[in-house]
């Protein structure tokens, strides 16, 4: 229920690649009680640390807190406002959704009339907000103004939820779990939280606040796709299957050793979990490693159906699953 | 010299990305009195410092402003025995731009005229005759009668740039090549003149970096970035625009005559929304001409600076300009006088700020 | 004295050692038990790129940085089929046209041959290719024992075997780029210590074929070189290619010009060559060279680089073609690079800029 209540008041705090500042006042909220400094970055990465001894290693662990929307970028006569999108938007599922503006504008993304489901591309849709004219709109929206899909969390069988964006607010959910649960560890090194900013436009957030922070270790927390959906590409890795410890994705090949270092924490400590092997997408898992002069890293993947939609769906058991393993991996090191 | 003979002499000088060292000496002539220190790095960025307020302050703030000096250009990949050149762009150039134009060849031990071409219509195929022809069924001639002419003054390697001439037309426009950017580099220069008149005020470092390599998409932009660490960053640019007839208006990016282009997102870069919102509002308290950015296109060096080492905070600010990378780059001097103003504007605004 | 034979010993031996994209570390051992008695230090960072260091003696030397990248093209597996097939996916960019019927080595518990499944022609419908994630590895084990042997994530390399044509052509696999690496490695340490003219830094990076931009930038980033040289391989001219976008082989290394690089080490470099006899030819690569040169260019303050290539045919192949000829002109060139007092002065940081 907790992990469900944290979930959801994550989910319906929208905040698009870039501007991030909603999610991070929450966050900052949130994590305060569990680390002893907490800053923003120039890029407006939220960075909470909680010192070990001064012998001890940097781990860092990230889930980003940003989500894909959609820019304004022309008001037209008509009060219709074109848009483009922001990081790796499926127009086919955005079309006839309803968008809510980072001032608080609600209104609906659509096609042109006779544009054929085929023939989706941004420069078709428009997003009506109800204006009669340019000028109601212009009272309300400006260009550079932002939107996304409007946000919701709801409960479906057993511990599943679906809802948006479980894309990373899921991630930010573990990283508050494996904060909360590692109050109670003596821990002899520093652990970085790290909220990042703009993964969904190229993992921008997470490689300034790597080659700040140089970790020794870094673990990413993200979704990942599964296999276990009607017709789907074959792809081992299933809801309710618990932590799917990334093996690789399109973006990066996690090290070797701190992947079979949590498949064997796993299984000594009975944690579910999985492999993973993406074969599309990027994470910010390759921006650490490659910050500065590198880490070692690997990433704590939770299978996520119908991924950057508006019912993104997961199994709260996985995300239990990210945290427990997530913790035991930080005292092992 | 006025802006535009400052521009025209900018936009004549040879300086292709990676053979930027003509541009780099002219710029360096204009400032190097008036500068604290100008230096080239390894890169091959000119980087020009102004010192302000107390030096020996314990708390000193940096700004970094930059454009590049590189243009689009070619490189020679290949002699023929026939003494025609076979060559590629160096930089994204549209092959819709190339046949029949003129070009400068930095050969062996000088520049050389030569020009971009392919068989004449008559030789082509009837359904070839309305397409593009493709870069490599063109060549460069230099008038050499064979290869071991060709040879004599030109290697593999070696790279030219589009000669074209530099007017003013119309109402208050300019074209060129290569305004892209030295539009942002002449700002630059006639910014620093400025700053030198009558210095900013607040305990800052200004740090103009003339950069290289921007049109290749590896830009020196991030040695500099590296080197400076600075709190905030201006990118002086160009931006291509599309307000011509038959596009639709909410297909044309910015306007010509609009003034000063502030770009919220491109497809590298977010811009810092504090930033942004204060370019607007100088803008208007300095009554510069500016517009927003209507169109999510083009990356410029704020990609590379914004996610230098620990971040930093990044603004571009662009001249609308048509035809971009084509040997005719059109432009209004009036948008250009908005970006230097509006950019002087907020080096001032930024550098008597207790923070950035 | 460069020793043919032992460059070539050294060439077969490091190209059999597993080390597909993402897993170089494995090669570890291997890189520490054979070359530790000719380098002064060896180490492998986070990433998992190797970096074999021969100091020169002298205090406050430059810093040269010699690049070939370790990684090699190859396979993981990503499922298993419960009648004992291994489903895969490529780590880098595989010529799916050589895939069907190829040996393989599955890098398991233990190691396992395989054999990547194919359709004979009798029951072909098409001439289409397999996409990629739809070829099967077959191990000749059923199910259950091979899910005991190999697990999701396990590599999967072609079968090493090396062979000669006439006139010294090489053939095998991974020569892109261990081939360029074992020549580098030689080189430097045949090279006595007193005639370096800078610290050298023999780096076998990681990832170039999988990362787009690859691990070396770590590694680079790590070590602040004054200069660096980048060896990989380059395009070798055959039937149906065109000229300029190829080089001849047995004509000596290719240096490419290119506005990613340094000019002027690359002209010092050109230079040196025609000084000491090593034959080589210049090639334009105009925006980006498409080897870790490009990134090493733009790694801290900037890094000047030149980039050089070995002709080699069928790239990414299990059958790579190299000439002893251009193995013995990269040999020579890397060995005269690294002695040469006139490119360490020329390269080497003076004070640096202080703003």
């Amino acid at each position: 229920m907790k992990l469900y209540n944290t979930l959801k008041e994550l989910c319906l705090c929208p905040a698009v690649s870039g501007r991030e500042e909603k999610i991070r006042a929450k966050l900052e909220q949130l994590i305060a009680p569990f680390c002893d400094e907490y800053r923003t970055d120039a890029l407006g990465n939220l960075i909470a640390v909680r010192k070990g001894n001064r012998n001890g290693k940097r781990i860092m662990l990230a889930a980003h807190m940003d989500e894909i929307g959609f820019l304004v970028t022309f008001i037209e006569d008509s009060g219709m406002l074109r848009v483009a999108p922001v990081g790796g938007i499926s127009l086919a599922a955005a079309a006839y959704s309803r968008v809510v503006s980072e001032n608080g504008v609600k209104g609906v993304i659509v096609p042109e009339d006779k544009v054929k489901a085929a023939d989706y591309k941004s420069e078709v849709f428009y997003i009506d907000i109800g204006a009669k004219s340019k000028k109601r709109a212009e009272a309300q929206v400006s260009i550079g103004d932002f939107f996304v899909a409007t946000p919701s969390l709801d409960k479906l069988l057993g511990d599943r939820v679906c809802g948006r964006p479980l894309d990373d607010r899921v991630g930010c959910t573990a990283l508050l779990g494996i904060a909360e649960a590692m109050q109670s560890v003596q821990c002899e090194h520093d652990v970085y939280y790290v909220f990042s900013v703009q993964e969904e436009v190229g993992c921008r957030g997470a490689k300034t606040a790597a080659f700040a922070i140089a970790p020794h270790v870094a673990l990413c927390f993200d979704v990942t796709a599964t296999g276990d959906t009607p017709s789907c590409a074959p792809m081992a890795c299933s809801l309710g299957d618990g932590a799917a410890i990334k093996i690789k994705d399109a973006s990066v090949i996690c090290d070797e050793d701190v992947t079979r270092r949590l498949c064997e924490i796993a299984k000594q400590k009975k944690i579910k979990a999985q492999k993973e092997i993406l074969l599309f997408g990027g994470t910010d898992t390759s921006a650490m490693q490659l910050a500065g002069a590198g880490a070692a890293v690997g990433a704590l993947s939770i299978p996520t159906r119908y991924i950057h939609s508006g019912v993104e769906m997961c199994d709260l058991g996985d995300v239990q699953s990210c945290i427990d393993l997530g913790v035991e991996f930080i005292k092992s090191i | 010299m006025n802006s535009v003979q400052l521009i025209e002499r900018l936009c004549a000088a040879f300086g292709p990305s990676g053979r930027e060292e003509a541009v780099a000496q002219l710029i360096k002539e204009q400032i190097k009195d008036i500068c604290h220190s100008v230096h080239t790095d390894r890169m091959g960025n000119l980087i020009a410092v102004m010192k302000f307020g107390d030096v020996n302050a314990k708390s000193r703030k940096r700004i970094m402003i930059s454009a590049h000096m590189d243009e689009v250009g070619f490189m020679i990949n290949e002699i023929k025995s026939n003494g025609y050149l076979g060559f590629d762009t160096v930089g994204g150039i549209s092959e819709s731009v190339l046949a029949g134009r003129r070009v400068t060849v930095l050969g062996k031990d000088a520049t050389l005229s030569g020009l971009i071409a392919s068989k004449a219509i008559h030789h082509k195929e009837k359904k070839d005759r309305s397409k593009t022809t493709p870069i490599d069924k063109l060549y460069i001639d230099i008038g050499a009668l064979d290869g071991d002419e060709a040879k004599e003054h030109v290697s593999i390697g070696d790279f030219a740039t589009f000669d074209s001439p530099f007017y003013t037309f119309g109402d208050g426009m300019v074209k060129g090549k290569a305004l892209d950017d030295r539009m942002g580099c002449a700002a630059m220069i006639e910014i620093i003149r400025r700053l030198k008149e009558n210095p900013a005020e607040g305990n800052t470092d200004v740090c103009f970096c003339f950069t290289v390599r921007e049109e290749i998409g590896l830009s020196g932009a991030k040695a500099a970035a590296y080197r400076i660490r600075p709190n905030m960053a201006i990118v002086l640019e160009t931006t291509a625009i599309a307000d011509i007839a038959d596009v639709p208006a909410s297909r044309r990016v910015a306007d010509v005559g609009g003034g000063a282009v502030i770009s919220v997102m491109d497809r590298s870069t977010i811009y810092d929304k504090a930033l942004v919102s204060m370019a607007l509002d100088i803008a208007k308290e300095r009554s510069v001409k500016a517009q927003v950015k209507r169109y999510v296109s083009g990356g410029n060096d704020a990609g590379t600076i914004h996610k230098t080492a620990e971040g930093v905070k990044t603004l571009a600010i662009s001249v609308p300009t048509r035809y971009l990378h084509s040997p005719a780059c059109v432009a209004s001097i009036n948008d250009y006088y908005a970006v230097r103003d509006l950019c002087e504007g907020i080096i001032r605004a930024s550098a008597s700020k207790e923070e950035i | 004295m460069l020793d043919k034979d032992k460059i070539k010993q050294a060439i077969f031996s490091l190209c059999s050692v597993m080390s597909v994209s993402g897993f170089e570390k494995r090669a570890t051992p291997y890189i520490e038990s054979t070359f530790k008695d000719n380098f002064d230090s060896i180490s492998c960072d986070a990433v998992g790129n190797h970096l074999l260091v021969k100091k020169c003696g002298k205090e406050n030397a430059p810093k040269v940085i010699i690049d070939a990248h370790m990684d090699e093209v190859g396979m993981i597996v990503t499922g298993i089929t419960d009648d004992g097939f291994l489903r895969i996916a490529p780590m880098g960019g595989l010529d799916v046209s050589i895939m069907q019927a190829a040996d393989v080595i599955i890098y398991g518990k233990e190691e396992l041959r395989g054999v990547i499944a194919s359709t004979p022609p009798h029951l072909k419908k098409d001439d289409k290719l397999p996409a990629p994630d739809e070829l099967l590895v077959d191990t000749g084990l059923n199910g259950k024992a091979v899910k005991e042997l190999v697990d999701i994530g396990t590599p999967v390399g072609f079968a090493p075997v090396y062979g000669e044509l006439l006139n010294g052509r090489l053939i095998g696999k991974s020569f892109d780029d261990k081939a360029c690496a074992a020549i580098g490695i030689c080189a430097v340490a045949s090279t006595p210590p007193e005639v370096l003219a800078a610290d050298v830094y023999v780096l076998l990076s990681a990832t170039e074929e999988t990362n787009r931009l690859g691990g070396v930038s770590a590694a680079v980033f790590a070590t602040d070189p004054d200069y660096a040289m980048v060896i990989d391989v380059n395009l070798a001219r055959v039937p149906d290619t065109k000229d300029f976008e190829t080089v001849e082989m047995d004509k000596g290394i290719s240096i490419s010009h290119s506005a990613a690089t340094h000019r002027g080490l690359t002209l010092a470099t050109e230079e040196l060559c025609r000084e000491k006899d090593i034959p080589y030819t210049p090639v334009a690569a105009p925006s980006s060279t498409g080897t870790n040169a490009a990134t090493v260019n733009l790694v801290g303050l900037g890094v000047p680089v030149v980039d050089v290539g070995l002709p080699l045919a069928c790239m990414h192949t299990y059958n790579e073609v190299i000439s002893m000829t251009d193995i013995c002109s990269l040999a020579s060139l890397v060995r005269e690079f690294i002695s040469s007092d006139k490119l360490a002065d020329k390269m080497a940081r003076r004070e640096d800029i202080i703003i």
